[in-house]
């Protein structure tokens, strides 16, 4: 009962978060709404038994990553953009028809009755709370994974020297 | 618990809300935030399938995506910065220098 609770919840926060960032004209609106709507994940991830990523959830995400977009936000000053008319009127009509469209086909597959089709894994939620969510994680993450978690760290510094070196200023 | 359809639901509602921030904000910045809903909808639907097949591939394929999705998000946002100190402005309608 609890579990379901937190699931409306979450998702209550999540789609109306989501809704927010798109629908709000000012950017700093959309950053604080998205927050919003990953403390929802966050919660939805929680109501799987996923502990550890509802943690990673909250700190990487709603704190690093948001907190990017903020900077960026107050750094450039976006509110005179507001006001503008689309160059493209019906852009708006045409951006609801592919979102109802998209939505629509992903219904049909979920409801198409055998979505859950693969076969069985061997860490049933039993197991993973006796081994614990964090450590069963770990031991995945470090044995089978190893060469996309190394690939991931020469992505992220790759990351890191191409924001330095584009947004430093040039020396002329 | 929630049944798996009800997860799959709201992560295709996400996806569907970025898809529509995507085409029809003008904001890049914001526009760029779309996409990181249509990223965590796709977390979403991980997470639940791994949940439902009793299996931990799932919850770790997620740091990979937000591994990607901060390196995207700190280039991409640097990128920002440089057409906002170029064009004073980042409104995608006025990015056409590749037009015809």
């Amino acid at each position: 009962m609890a579990g379901l609770f937190l699931f409306y919840l979450s998702a209550g926060v999540t789609v109306a978060g989501a809704l927010a960032v798109v629908a709000l004209p000012a950017p700093m609106y959309s950053v604080l709404s998205l927050i919003a709507a990953f403390l929802g994940l966050a919660g939805l991830y929680l109501s799987l038994g996923a502990e550890f990523v509802a943690a990673v959830q909250v700190i990487i995400y709603a704190g690093a990553i948001m907190v990017l977009f903020l900077f960026v936000v107050m750094l450039l000053d976006m509110r005179r953009e507001e006001r503008k008319p689309l160059r493209l009127p019906v852009q708006k009509l045409a951006g609801a028809l592919i979102g109802v469209v998209i939505f629509a086909v992903l219904l049909r597959v979920i409801y198409s009755g055998n979505v859950l089709s693969g076969a069985k894994g061997i860490y049933p939620a039993a197991r993973v709370s006796e081994i614990g969510n964090t450590q069963a994680l770990g031991k995945i993450l470090f044995t089978d994974y190893l060469l996309p978690f190394q690939a991931m760290g020469v992505l992220l510094f790759v990351g890191i020297v191409g924001a330095v070196v584009l947004a430093r200023r040039r020396a002329d | 618990m929630a049944p798996l359809e009800h997860y799959l639901i709201v992560s295709a509602l996400l996806f569907s809300i970025g898809v529509v921030g995507v085409v029809v904000r003008r904001n890049a910045i914001v526009v760029v935030m779309s996409i990181e809903l249509m990223l965590n909808a796709g977390n979403l639907a991980f997470v639940a399938f791994a949940r439902f097949l009793d299996s931990m591939d799932g919850q770790l394929i997620v740091f990979f995506v937000m591994g990607v999705a901060a390196a995207e998000a700190a280039v991409g946002l640097a990128i920002l910065i440089l057409i906002y100190r170029n064009r004073e402005s980042t409104d995608v309608d006025e990015l056409n220098l590749l037009k015809l």
